[in-house]
C-alpha cells in the first residue's frame, strides 16, 4: 500500500493531462512560445545587432507579461473548471478525513505536475521555434542562417519564472476557492442548478438592444483612430460583447418559445436545447472569448499592416544604393567630399528636380484620388537626367519624341494617370503626353524624385525652370555601411540650416525596415498566437467536458430511432454555431478596424499584395487556420467519443 | 453514543425557505443498527448529512459521546471523520484512478500510517467483506455489489465506530442487496459497529434493530424490532408505511 499524497497527485495529473488534452497541448505550445521568444531576447544575434535592436527585448518582455496574464487567466479558468467537475471526488477526500488544506495541497500539486509535464516538451518545442524565429530575424537583416542547437539557460530561467507566475497565481486562487467550499457543496455540486445570467425578458431585450448600439458606436470610434475616441471605442466594444452574450444566450429560448414551428423543424430542437444549455450559463465566458478573438485579430492584422508599411516604405526609399537631395546645391559638394575616398561608387549622377509652371497634374490627382500635395507645382526632370537614372537602374531607354512629355510614376498612380491626356504648357510651348513609365525611383514625399510622379520634359525646356532641389544618386560597390551613413549624417548635422537635406541608403533603409518589423511585428504575432490559443482552448474544454452527457443523449436518440448520420449532422451543426458565435462579432469589428487602419496610411503605401483588403483577408485566414485546428481537434474527439458505433 | 437534539435545517433564502428538518430528536446507543425511512423529500438524507458533518444544522445540537460535533474545529472535524465516521453512498463514491485496495486504504495512507500496517488492515477488513481476492482491481472492473462492499470496507478500515449509509442498496440488484445487508448485520453484530442507514426499501430496513420514520422533516414514528423475526418486522414496517399516507407509493 504505497499511495502517498504526491503519488496520488501524479496519478491524477496524468489523468488530467489525458482528459484535458487540448488544454495540455496549449500549455505545451505556450511554454514553447515563451521559451522561443525568451531565447530571442538572450540570443547572441540580437546582442550583436543590439545597437539597432535595442527595443526588441523590451517589446518582447512587454508581450510576454501580457501573455503571462492571459495564460494565468486560462490556467485559472481551467483549474476552476476542473475543480467543479471533480468536486465529488474532492468532497470524498474530505469525507474520508482529509483536511481542507491537504485536499488543496493535493489539487495544487497535481496541477503543478501538469504544468511541469507541459514545460518539458514545451522547452524542446521552444528550441525548434526559436530556430524558426532566429532564421526569420537573420533573413530580415540579410545575415546568413546556420542551424545550431544552442540551449539558453537564461531563456529557460525566464520561462520557469513565467510559468511559476502563471501557475502560482491560478493555483492560489483555486486554493482559496477550495478553502471556502464546504464538503456539502463539493459532494452535491453536480446536483445544483445553474442559473442563467439574465432571466427577465424586458431587461434582456433592453440590454441586447443597448449592446448592439454600443457595438456600432464602439467600432465607429475605434475606426476614428484618435486616442481619446479609440479608448472610448474599446470600452464600448467590451460593454457590447458582455451585454450581447449575456442577453443573447438567454434570449434564444424566448425566441423559440414564440416560434414553436421553428423549434420542431428538423434537428432544431436538439441543437437549440444543447446550445442554450451551454450558452445560457456561459455568457460571460463567451464575451471574454470574443474579446480575446477581437484582440487577436487586431494585433495580428496590425502586425501585418505594420510589416507591409515598413516593407513598402523601404522599397519606395531604397531605389538607389545612395540618394542625397538638398535645396542648397553647395551642400552637395560637402557630401561628395565625404563620399570621395570613403564610399567606392560604381556609377553616379547629379541632377536637379525642378518645379513646372503649373500644378495641373497635382490638381488632377487630388480630384481623382486621395493624393495630397508636397510641392507647389508639378515636379519636372530633364529627359537626359531621366535617361541617366534609367541607365543606373538597368532599365531600357525610353525615347521622348519632340514636343512631348512623359510621366514616371509610382505603381499606385498609374491607373489614374492613364486617363490623363492634358497637354503641358512650358516656356510658351505645348507638350503632348507621351505615355507613362513605372518603377521604383525614390518618389516618396519631399526631397525625392517628385511625390508619386515626375514629369520628364525636353532638356531645353527643363533647364529654364526653377530648381526645387539638387539630387545625387549613386550605385555603390558595396552596400553603404552604418558607419559610412553616420559620417554622411554628421555632414548634414554640421549646419542647422541643412535640415532639409534628404539622405537615403538602400542598405540602411532595409535595416531600418527589419528593425521595425522585428520590434513590432514579432511581439504582435506572439500575442495574437497566445490569445487565439487561450480562447480556443476554453471553448474546446467546455465542449469536450460534455462528452458523457452527449454520449448518453445520443444513445437515447438511437433508441428513439435517430440515424447515426443524422446524429453526426446535428453534432456538426451544433459545433458550427457554437464556434461561430464568439468569432462573429470579433470578425465584424476586426474587419472594420483593419480596413480603416489600412486607409489611414499615406496613399500608395498599401498597394498590390499589401492592399488593406488582402491584409485583412490574410489576417482572417491565419486566425481561422489556427481556430479550425482546435475545432477539428474537438469535433473529431467528440464525434469518436459520443456517437454510437455504426 | 449519539444524541440528536431538536435539530432544524432550512434551505434557501429570503422568501423561498424550505424546512428540511423540523425539531428532530433521538438517541443512538453503541452498537445499534438503525434504519431511517421516509418518502422522497422527507429529510432522511439531510438528517444523515447533518450527522456526518457533510451538512450543517440551522438549530439544535448533535452530540457524539457528549461532545457537540457542530462546534468542532476544522481540524477536529477532519479527525472525527477520519477516526470515528464511515460513510457509504448509494453510488459508491470510489475513486476510479485507484484500485480497491488503494481506495480502502487511502485515508490511512494519506495520514502517514505505516504502509505495511495499512496493507494489513486493508486485507483484514477486505477478507471480512469477501473482497480479499479482488483488491488489485479497479472499480470499473468489478460489479456493483463488490464496489459497495469496497465502500463499506473503506468506511470501516480505520476502526470507525459509526457507519452512516445513504441508500447503500439503491444501485444494487436484489442478490447483491441481500449480500450487503448481511455484511452490514455482521459488521454490527461481530465488530460492534453502530450503523445508521437511510433507505426507502422496507426489506433493507427490516435488517435494522430500530426504524425511524420521517415525514415532512419531522420524526413521525419509531419501530423497534425486539425479539421478532425479520419477516414479522418487515410486515410491521409495511403497516407503518401505509399509515404514512399519500406518499406511500414512493416508499414501497
Amino acid at each position: 500500500m504505497s499511495v502517498t499524497l504526491s503519488k496520488l497527485s501524479l496519478r491524477n495529473a496524468k489523468r488530467q493531462a489525458r482528459d484535458y488534452l487540448v488544454y495540455f497541448v496549449t500549455m505545451v505550445l505556450a511554454a514553447g512560445l515563451l521559451y522561443a521568444f525568451n531565447g530571442l531576447v538572450f540570443s547572441p544575434e540580437v546582442e550583436e545587432l543590439s545597437a539597432r535592436l535595442s527595443n526588441l527585448p523590451g517589446m518582447i518582455l512587454a508581450a510576454s507579461v501580457a501573455a503571462v496574464l492571459i495564460l494565468g487567466w486560462l490556467v485559472s479558468y481551467t483549474t476552476g473548471f476542473m475543480l467543479s467537475r471533480r468536486s465529488r471526488e474532492l468532497g470524498t477526500y474530505l469525507l474520508i478525513g482529509l483536511e481542507t488544506r491537504q485536499v488543496a495541497r493535493l489539487f495544487f500539486l497535481e496541477n503543478l505536475a501538469v504544468g511541469g509535464m507541459a514545460l518539458v516538451p514545451g522547452i524542446l518545442l521552444g528550441n525548434l521555434l526559436f530556430q524558426v524565429l532566429r532564421a526569420i530575424l537573420l533573413a530580415l537583416f540579410g545575415m546568413p542562417y546556420r542551424f545550431s542547437l544552442a540551449f539558453s539557460l537564461k531563456a529557460l530561467g525566464l520561462t520557469l519564472v513565467y510559468f511559476a507566475a502563471i501557475y502560482l497565481f491560478a493555483l492560489q486562487k483555486s486554493r482559496r476557492r477550495l478553502g471556502r467550499m464546504k464538503i456539502y457543496d463539493l459532494l452535491y455540486f453536480d446536483k445544483q442548478n445553474e442559473e442563467a445570467v439574465l432571466q427577465t425578458g424586458h431587461r434582456r431585450r433592453w440590454i441586447f438592444s443597448a449592446s448592439l448600439a454600443l457595438g456600432i458606436i464602439g467600432t465607429g470610434l475605434l475606426m476614428m483612430g484618435k486616442m481619446p475616441f479609440g479608448l472610448l471605442g474599446a470600452v464600448c466594444i467590451i460593454l457590447f460583447l458582455f451585454g450581447f452574450f449575456t442577453s443573447f444566450a438567454s434570449g434564444v429560448p424566448a425566441w423559440f418559445a414564440k416560434r414553436p414551428a421553428r423549434k420542431y423543424q428538423g434537428q432544431s430542437l436538439l441543437i437549440f436545447r444543447n446550445l442554450t444549455a451551454k450558452l445560457a450559463t456561459m455568457g460571460v465566458v463567451m464575451a471574454i472569448v470574443s474579446l480575446l478573438f477581437t484582440a487577436t485579430l487586431i494585433s495580428e492584422g496590425t502586425g501585418m499592416t505594420f510589416s507591409a508599411i515598413f516593407h513598402n516604405r523601404m522599397e519606395k526609399d531604397a531605389a538607389f544604393d545612395l540618394f542625397i537631395s538638398t535645396e542648397d546645391e553647395t551642400h552637395l559638394d560637402r557630401y561628395l567630399e565625404e563620399i570621395q575616398g570613403n564610399i567606392p561608387v560604381v556609377t553616379a549622377h547629379r541632377y536637379a528636380v525642378r518645379l513646372g509652371e503649373s500644378d495641373q497634374v497635382i490638381r488632377y490627382l487630388g480630384e481623382a484620388t486621395d493624393y495630397y500635395r508636397c510641392y507647389d507645382a508639378d515636379a519636372v526632370i530633364a529627359s537626359s537626367d531621366y535617361a541617366a537614372l534609367r541607365s543606373m537602374k538597368g532599365w531600357p531607354p525610353v525615347a521622348l519624341p519632340q514636343g512631348h512629355y512623359l510621366i514616371h510614376c509610382e505603381d499606385y498612380l498609374a491607373d489614374p494617370l492613364e486617363g490623363y491626356q492634358e497637354s503641358l504648357s512650358l516656356g510658351g510651348q505645348s507638350l503632348a503626353p507621351a505615355g507613362i513609365q513605372q518603377g521604383r525611383l525614390n518618389q516618396n514625399l519631399r526631397g525625392a524624385n517628385g511625390h508619386g510622379f515626375l514629369l520628364v520634359v525636353p532638356d531645353d525646356l527643363a533647364l529654364a525652370l526653377p530648381v526645387s532641389h539638387t539630387v545625387y544618386a549613386a550605385v555603390t560597390e558595396e552596400p553603404v555601411s552604418q558607419a559610412q551613413f553616420r559620417a554622411l549624417c554628421l555632414v548634414r548635422e554640421e549646419s542647422s540650416a541643412m535640415i532639409h537635406d534628404t539622405l537615403k541608403a538602400k542598405a540602411i533603409e532595409e535595416s531600418n525596415a527589419a528593425v521595425w518589423t522585428a520590434t513590432t511585428v514579432f511581439p504582435l504575432y506572439y500575442l495574437a498566437l497566445i490569445l487565439t490559443m487561450a480562447a480556443a482552448t476554453i471553448l474546446t474544454i467546455q465542449q469536450l467536458s460534455e462528452s458523457d452527457r452527449y454520449r448518453r443523449q445520443f444513445q437515447l436518440l438511437r433508441k428513439l430511432g435517430m440515424d447515426r448520420r443524422e446524429m453526426g449532422r446535428a453534432l456538426g451543426r451544433q459545433f458550427a454555431i457554437y464556434y461561430t458565435m464568439p468569432a462573429l462579432p470579433s470578425l465584424l469589428i476586426g474587419v472594420a478596424f483593419l480596413l480603416d487602419l489600412g486607409s489611414m496610411v499615406e496613399p500608395g503605401t498599401l498597394t498590390g499584395p499589401y492592399h488593406p483588403g488582402i491584409i485583412t483577408a490574410e489576417t482572417m485566414g491565419l486566425f481561422f487556420l489556427i481556430y479550425l485546428i482546435y475545432i477539428l481537434m474537438a469535433y473529431t474527439t467528440l464525434k469518436r467519443n459520443v456517437l454510437p458505433e455504426a | 453514543m449519539l444524541e440528536v437534539k431538536h435539530i432544524e435545517k432550512y434551505y434557501g433564502r429570503k422568501n423561498n425557505v424550505t424546512k428540511a428538518l423540523d425539531r428532530v430528536s433521538f438517541t443512538v446507543d453503541d452498537g445499534e443498527f438503525i434504519a431511517i425511512m421516509g418518502a422522497s423529500g422527507s429529510g432522511k438524507t439531510t438528517l444523515l448529512n447533518c450527522i456526518s458533518t457533510i451538512d450543517t444544522i440551522s438549530a439544535g445540537d448533535i452530540l457524539l459521546d457528549g461532545k457537540s460535533i457542530a462546534r468542532l474545529s476544522p481540524q477536529d472535524l477532519a479527525k472525527f471523520r477520519r477516526e470515528r465516521l464511515g460513510f457509504v453512498f448509494q453510488d459508491f463514491n470510489l475513486l476510479d484512478t485507484l484500485t480497491l485496495e488503494e481506495n480502502i486504504g487511502l485515508a490511512l495512507a494519506l495520514n502517514h500510517a505505516d504502509p505495511q500496517e495499512v496493507q494489513k488492515q486493508v486485507a483484514a477488513v477486505a477478507d471480512k467483506l469477501g473482497i480479499g481476492d479482488i483488491l488489485e482491481k479497479f472499480p470499473y472492473q468489478v460489479s456493483g455489489g463488490q464496489k459497495q462492499r469496497a465502500a463499506c470496507a473503506r468506511a470501516m478500515v480505520a476502526g470507525q465506530s459509526l457507519l452512516l449509509a445513504d441508500e447503500p442498496t439503491g444501485a444494487l440488484d436484489s442478490k447483491a442487496s441481500k449480500n450487503l445487508l448481511e455484511i452490514l448485520t455482521r459488521l454490527n453484530r461481530d465488530m460492534g459497529a453502530t450503523i445508521l442507514m437511510v433507505t426507502h426499501d422496507p426489506y433493507s430496513a427490516s435488517y435494522a434493530s430500530r426504524v425511524l420514520f420521517l415525514k415532512d422533516g419531522r420524526l413521525f414514528n419509531e419501530l423497534l424490532r425486539g425479539r421478532r423475526d425479520r419477516s414479522a418486522f418487515y410486515h410491521e414496517i409495511l403497516d407503518v408505511l401505509a399509515l404514512l399516507g399519500g406518499d406511500v407509493s414512493d416508499v414501497i
